[in-house]
């Protein structure tokens, strides 16, 4: 009967409207880790089992036998014996002040341990805001002039989810077969999605997209910077939140989440629990030696599909005489192999080139090139406003700013 | 060129290829130069004038020597610098390019020239006569008709969904008698021309 | 849609920004018993607190592997991992062979045949026939 009484009494506290306490809280969650209740029915369960049998003495430690299994997640106190966590640490040159605690909670993804407050929920949004954050601005401010879906897909490309999960199988981190208290805590805790799950068949429900049940309406660009998420594609997490979402996502973390979810809130979570305890600079320099020096070619993002239309609205727009193709050598017109390299002037200037097997082909990949020329303009000298948050920078000068894309 | 060939020491005409026209002399007096030392010998060649000392040689100087490849997408046509790039200036005179852009033929057989002389009442009668006797009055004969591109045609007006069906009839009796190869074939040019935009 | 954004991953370059160690266990398997693990167990008992504390990156496990001889084995970021035998080895010998696998990329070994590998594009572009000092016939 006393084990029901705690559980009343830690509910009580664990409840939403009891969270705004201070210290005594905090405290209380910290060291008595396993007095806490879950909400997963998995777990009510295991407690209902427990407090049938002869009942624990509840103000001195459970033994470890029980709580261990008991647990969702590994306890705050396994950080400090974990070799792996430690040697995890020290391979991503943390710096000291984020402790092996906080890497631990970094580990745990919400279909391990559902409850936020040892999970890495809080962690990994403020993570993916500064990682986002920071990628952007990198972009924009050293290509001014990218077309906004190439903007996506450089986005998606330094800090969409593939690559995050790249970057964590790249520091050695593994995977923990199923989450629990006794797992070592260097693994990573996550539920895996049930084997024959279809992946793809995702409902486009709950998005912040106005009208979002109309399949044939047109989703223009440019409404995607409003309703759509850094990367392009449906924003599900910006829905106010209400009961009814809540269960909803407290399903869809019971059902697993795939490595390539775990994994990327993983790093984002490491990045915002640098940002917390080691500070703004180091979360930079994290970000600088991780994230932005792994290479892309943005050139290659670009498809176009009509590329000698878009030169041409473009010159238009610009002022400048209309592009003409022009052939500056050629070999082989009538054998099996010819060859022809096909500039594009406007004027006296050549605004780009190309070699193509037909008269066609070179003159739409010389389209393409100019275009590239155009959209891929880097000043020189390129700062980030992210820069004038460090002490002793110098005074700002305005980034250049573009038109914006050719619109057809 | 003509330093090397002044102080070769070779007859010039051992060398036809260096020469500016090989005429039928020179390649009957050529013999098979197969050792390894003449071979050596003939890439012994003497690097480019600009790489030399200028002429009044009192002070340094740029080499300026353009790589033979195609030009890369990262480096932004000077006409696309904005007005206040500092690398606008700085390429003004040397990197001009040497290409007479007058005498080179164009790509295109008629020269492209957009002379916008239709007005609204002939758009409108356009739009008539196609929606009117679609079978008659096609795209081409309307382009023809009016002095326009097609495709001008095209953008004014749509054709009649009688019309429309007609023509799809049609292209499904043509494609049906395509075999296997010529239906790969017409597929494979299709994902070729897409390769086009996307560079690769 | 005039314009299409293609979606890619980035590529890895481990030293260009911060660079992580291909080494992230080692494993120690000694016997008791034998005679070829004498030098294995000298090495642990004296030189492996010093190595480890070297080397805070690498997970160190220790374990016995009785009535065998004693190996190393190295397990690499990229899931392949190398495996030493250091029977009958001194302990100097068994420091010599443990630095060889914290050194490893865990890649198979390969004859490297160019000096520079890099996918960065090369600064004068690829030579083509059409383009340079074009001489006009």
């Amino acid at each position: 009967m006393k084990r029901l009484q705690l559980q009343r009494w830690s509910s009580s506290a664990l409840s939403s409207r009891a969270r705004t306490g201070g210290r005594l809280q905090r405290h209380l969650y910290s060291s008595n880790r396993f007095q806490s209740t879950n909400p997963t029915p998995l777990q009510s369960e295991a407690d209902q089992s427990f407090a049938e049998e002869p009942s624990i003495p509840s103000t001195t430690t459970p033994s470890p036998k029980f709580t261990k299994y008991q647990l969702p997640s590994p306890p705050i106190q396994a950080a400090r014996e974990s070799a792996k966590l430690a040697a995890l640490h020290a391979r991503l040159y943390l710096p000291s002040r984020l402790p092996l605690e906080t890497l631990a909670r970094c580990l745990v993804d919400p279909s391990a341990d559902s409850n936020s407050q040892f999970n890495n929920v809080p962690l990994a949004v403020l993570g993916h805001d500064l990682l986002t954050h920071y990628t952007s601005e990198h972009l924009i401010c050293t290509y001014p002039r990218l077309p906004l879906t190439v903007i996506f897909a450089a986005m998606f490309a330094y800090a969409g989810p593939k690559t995050l999960m790249a970057m964590a199988r790249e520091w050695g981190l593994e995977h923990a077969a199923a989450p629990g208290g006794e797992v070592d805590p260097g693994f990573l805790q996550f539920k895996r999605v049930a084997p024959g799950t279809d992946t793809n068949a995702e409902p486009l429900i709950g998005t912040t997209r106005p009208n979002e049940d109309q399949k044939t309406w047109r989703k223009s660009i440019t409404s995607s910077v409003v309703y759509d998420n850094e990367f392009g594609d449906p924003d599900m997490a910006g829905v106010p939140s209400s009961e009814s979402s809540e269960s909803a996502i407290q399903t869809q973390y019971t059902e697993g989440v795939t490595v390539e979810q775990a994994s990327a809130s993983f790093v984002r979570a490491l990045m915002g629990a640098i940002y917390l305890h080691a500070g703004r600079p180091a979360a930079k320099r994290f970000f600088e030696q991780h994230i932005l020096s792994r290479h892309l070619e943005i050139a290659n993002l670009f498809s176009f599909n009509q590329p000698a239309r878009d030169l041409s609205r473009l010159c238009a727009r610009e002022n400048y005489e209309p592009p003409v193709a022009k052939i500056i050598s050629e070999t082989g017109r009538k054998s099996r192999h010819p060859v022809f390299v096909v500039g594009i002037f406007s004027g006296q200037d050549k605004l780009g080139e190309s070699v193509g097997a037909s008269l066609a082909e070179a003159r739409t990949r010389a389209a393409v090139a100019a275009l590239k020329g155009w959209y891929l303009y880097s000043p020189l000298n390129v700062r980030v406003p992210s820069s004038m948050e460090e002490k002793g920078a110098a005074p700002w000068k305005p980034v250049y700013v573009d038109l914006g894309e050719v619109i057809v | 060129m003509a330093a090397f060939i002044t102080v070769s020491k070779r007859p010039i005409l051992g060398l036809p290829f260096l020469l500016p026209s090989c005429d039928s002399v020179s390649l009957e007096l050529r013999r098979s130069q197969s050792s390894y030392r003449r071979t050596k010998q003939r890439l012994r060649v003497k690097p480019d004038a600009s790489f030399g000392l200028s002429s009044d040689k009192t002070q340094d100087h740029i080499i300026y020597n353009p790589p033979s490849s195609s030009p890369s997408v990262y480096h932004t046509p000077t006409k696309f610098l904005p007005s206040d790039d500092i690398r606008r200036s700085l390429r003004t005179d040397t990197t001009a390019d040497h290409l007479n852009t007058e005498g080179l033929p164009s790509v295109l057989k008629s020269p492209l020239g957009k002379k916008y002389h239709l007005g609204p009442s002939d758009i409108t009668e356009i739009r008539k006569l196609r929606l009117g006797d679609p079978i008659t009055w096609s795209r081409s004969k309307l382009a023809k008709r009016f002095d326009c591109s097609p495709t001008f045609v095209a953008m004014v007006c749509e054709a009649g969904p009688q019309k429309k069906e007609i023509q799809k009839q049609v292209l499904e009796a043509v494609q049906s008698r395509w075999g296997a190869k010529r239906r790969m074939a017409r597929e494979d040019r299709k994902l070729r021309k897409e390769t086009w935009g996307r560079d690769e | 849609m005039p314009l299409r954004g293609i979606r890619t991953v980035t590529t890895a370059r481990n030293g260009v920004g911060a660079f992580i160690l291909p080494c992230k266990r080692l494993d120690f398997h000694y016997c008791d018993w034998a005679g070829s693990s004498r030098g294995m167990l000298a090495f642990l008992k004296h030189a492996l607190p010093k190595f480890a504390t070297e080397n805070p990156q690498i997970e160190i496990r220790v374990s016995p592997r009785p009535h065998k001889h004693p190996i190393i084995t190295g397990h690499y970021i990229n899931g392949r991992e190398k495996s030493i035998c250091v029977r009958n080895l001194e302990p100097e010998q068994i420091f010599v062979k443990a630095n060889l696998l914290k050194e490893a990329s865990g890649e198979k070994l390969k004859r490297t045949k160019k000096p520079v590998t890099s996918i960065n594009e090369s600064v004068r572009g690829i030579w083509s026939p059409y383009h340079g000092g074009l001489k006009s016939v």
